[in-house]
């Protein structure tokens, strides 16, 4: 796998810069080439993590979750049919406890199905051992957590190489990669710094650049503006439209209406089900009032609803 | 991607200062005794072999076995039949003497210093550095002519005479009961290091010299044994065999008869008792460090647990279960080697300090100090085993969750 790499590395990925591979004219460069190319087709990934085989890249069968806690079994999830599509941006809403963060962990392969299917690009991944759902999670998917979930000690930048650690990458590219990611994120000048002493928001930022590390076709996010002030999270839903302009589809989790007025879809939950399913225009042309931002579908749901911070949302917004 | 890994071992051992140190002490003191104990093995060996250059590694006594009941006339030496020895080995033979020596009182005017006389042949120095420093060394015709010189060293010079330079100064000896003057020919240098000194007696009050073996084996004499210095130490096992057989037929015994001492055979025998020495301590070095691995597989544990967050989130970025687990051992490895140097340098310091302090030069050698690290991060490998494969097989779901 290292080797297959070594081969890959020139290629900085897609807008990032370019490492160019000077063609060989002489006998032994031909050697060298044909010999790469062996090593590259054996030492393959398996297509499921080569090819994007699927327009659809998120499709859900009669899917169940069901919590054994020993006595009582949970139900977080009845019989769920999704399809995501690429490119696709959503938000997941729905009341506290109706199952958002458990079809969320399903979808980034942290957590598996219990019953039915989950297609990731037409493959069942419900199906996978352990080490295949790593390589899953370390090629496909970016996960967004509410808690940042930064590895403490260790700094923005090495936080940022990590999942390219984990693939393999050589050191000058992974060094090289997260410094863009960094910049692309606002955080040019922070690289060096350890997750304590960033801000919340600065720290979500890290983590959707480390998200970002291994160029996933899918970002997922479950309630990544959880813990931040409206500026904060203003910041990181503009960061998730452009991603979602240049071609990333990405999934958001949020108990804000404000928050999923960025996305073109939303889906609501209740009770572990699929309560509504509806196209979303962004907000960016429609512009708004203030009380449009004040009342949510789910008011009880919300964990900080003061009023302030619903204006200043708003007012930031119009 | 191991520098990666070595690097988070180093920064998570430094965010736990002094819990990693207490926990390699097992390890430290295991691995500090172990170098001690090697190290002062190493350094006894060479100060014994040292000694034994000194003495004459192909040095050698031949006499009749204690263990033959009935000792003859015949079981004993004569001067003839010592120059037939001569004669047969020729060239085998570095030197010959009869191996006498006595001691009596000297007298110089008002002075009386006890003496002990060894009795050499004039070419002695070839085979035993006499570093001599005034005057010459007995010489042939000495030896023949059975004159009435010697060569003492400065020490004792001092004592009988109060100059070291005592050439020319003459003393009344007390001898086998007769009372002669003799004349110092030459005053030697003795260097012993304070083991030597220890080991070979050094004298401070009395006197030692050298004087021609002729005066103390008469041709009619009948003595013990023969000293015999081998030329070749790399033939020396074959020719002292020979030399052994040929005595005994030459007297109408066996060969086992005889009792051949050599100083590499002595030498041979420092070597074991040290190895059993060492295979004592060895064991309970061995403990230590089995204690030490234990300790090491406890704060392992603790870790893995403290650190369950960070599994989580480590694998939900794509780490698979091999590279939790390297990334553990790793850190249990590097604990543990850390332990190991820390044990290197204690061990070593202390058995340096104690070799300054005997004043005698001691030995750590480099390749048993990377055995030590590296042994002491087989045993971190070791213990670390079953805290990594923990942490590897850590559900990521659940980790995260962990608080
Ligand atoms: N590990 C678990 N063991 C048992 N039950 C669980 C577990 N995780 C979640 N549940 C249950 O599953 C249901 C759905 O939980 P989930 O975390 O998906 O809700 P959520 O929509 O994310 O809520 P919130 O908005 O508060 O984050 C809840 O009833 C919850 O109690
Ligand atoms: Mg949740």
């Amino acid at each position: 796998m290292g080797f297959w790499n070594r081969g890959r590395t020139e290629d900085l990925g897609g807008g990032w810069p370019q490492r160019k591979v000077e063609a060989r004219e002489n006998g032994a460069g031909k050697l060298w080439d044909m010999w790469r190319k062996s090593l590259k087709k054996a030492l393959k990934f398996p297509e499921y993590i080569t090819e994007n085989v699927s327009e659809e890249l998120i499709r859900l069968e009669d899917l169940v979750k069901v919590y054994d806690t020993g006595a009582l079994k949970v139900l977080g999830l009845k019989r769920i049919n999704l399809t995501i599509h690429r490119g696709e941006f959503v938000a997941i809403m729905g009341q506290s406890g109706s199952g958002k963060s458990t079809l969320m962990n399903i979808l980034g392969c942290l957590d598996r199905p219990s019953m039915g299917h989950y297609y990731l690009d037409g493959v069942d991944v419900a199906a996978m051992n352990p080490d295949e759902l790593s390589l899953i999670r370390n090629r496909k998917i970016g996960f967004v957590f509410q808690s940042f979930n930064l590895i403490s000690r260790t700094s923005a930048l090495k936080n940022v190489e990590l999942p390219m650690t984990y693939a393999k990458r050589n050191k000058r590219f992974r060094e090289q990669r997260a410094r863009v990611l960094l910049e692309r994120v606002g955080l040019g000048k922070r690289a060096e710094h350890m997750p304590n002493e960033l801000s919340g928001g600065q720290r979500q930022r890290v983590a959707i650049a480390r998200a970002l590390a291994n160029e996933p076709p899918l970002l997922l996010a479950d309630e990544p503006t959880g813990n931040l002030d409206t500026a904060a999270s203003v910041e990181i839903m503009e960061l998730f439209s452009q991603l979602h302009k240049e071609g990333t589809t990405v999934v958001v989790v949020t108990h804000e209406e404000e928050i999923a007025a960025f996305t073109e879809r939303i889906i609501r939950f209740r009770d572990g089900e699929i309560v509504s399913d509806k196209p979303n225009v962004p907000r960016e042309p429609e512009p708004c009032g203030g009380e449009g931002f004040g009342a949510s579908e789910e008011g009880e749901a919300i964990g900080d609803t003061d009023s302030d911070r619903q204006k200043a949302l708003g007012d930031r917004l119009c | 991607m191991l520098i990666e890994n070595m690097r988070m071992a180093f920064s998570a051992i430094r965010a736990n200062k002094m819990r990693s140190f207490l926990t390699m002490l097992g390890i430290i003191i295991g691995i500090g005794s172990v170098i001690s104990i090697v190290s002062i093995g190493d350094t006894m060996r060479s100060m014994f072999e040292e000694l034994y250059r000194k003495i004459g590694i192909t040095q050698a006594y031949i006499a009749i076995g204690y263990w033959v009941d009935e000792w003859r006339e015949s079981d004993y030496f004569s001067l003839d039949e010592m120059e037939r020895i001569k004669e047969i080995f020729g060239d085998e033979i570095a030197y010959i003497d009869s191996d006498a020596s006595t001691s009596g009182d000297a007298v110089c005017a008002r002075t009386t210093v006890r003496f002990s006389y060894t009795g050499v042949d004039y070419n002695y120095q070839e085979v035993q550095p006499v570093n001599m420093v005034y005057g010459r060394f007995l010489n042939q015709g000495d030896v023949l002519g059975r004159r009435k010189n010697v060569v003492m060293d400065t020490v004792s010079a001092m004592n009988l005479f109060g100059v070291e330079n005592a050439v020319g100064e003459s003393f009344r000896a007390t001898i086998y009961g007769s009372v002669d003057d003799y004349t110092v020919v030459g005053v030697y240098r003795k260097d012993l290091n304070p083991f030597q000194a220890m080991m070979l007696g050094a004298n401070t009050e009395g006197g030692e010299a050298f004087v021609p073996y002729t005066l103390l084996t008469w041709p009619n004499d009948r003595f013990y044994d023969i000293r015999i210095f081998a030329r070749d130490e790399a033939t020396m096992d074959v020719f002292f065999d020979n030399l052994k057989s040929y005595v005994a037929r030459s007297k109408g015994r066996q060969p086992e008869d005889f009792r051949l001492v050599t100083a590499k055979a002595q030498m041979g025998e420092m070597d074991s008792i040290m190895g059993g020495l060492a295979t004592a301590v060895g064991s309970i070095a061995a403990i230590s460090l089995l204690v030490g691995g234990i300790g090491i597989m406890n704060i392992m544990l603790v870790s893995v647990t403290e650190r369950t967050r960070e599994i989580g989130i480590r694998k939900s970025l794509g780490a698979r279960t091999k590279d939790i687990m390297v990334q553990f051992l790793t850190e249990s490895a590097i604990l543990s080697a850390c332990g190991g140097l820390l044990g290197v340098l204690l061990g070593g310091g202390i058995v340096m300090m104690g070799g300054r302090m005997l004043g005698v030069q001691a030995i750590v050698k480099p390749g048993v100090v990377l055995l030590a690290v590296g042994f002491s991060a087989m045993v971190g490998i070791f213990f670390g085993m079953y805290p990594a494969s923990k942490a590897a097989k850590k559900d990521p779901i659940e980790a995260l969750r962990y608080e």
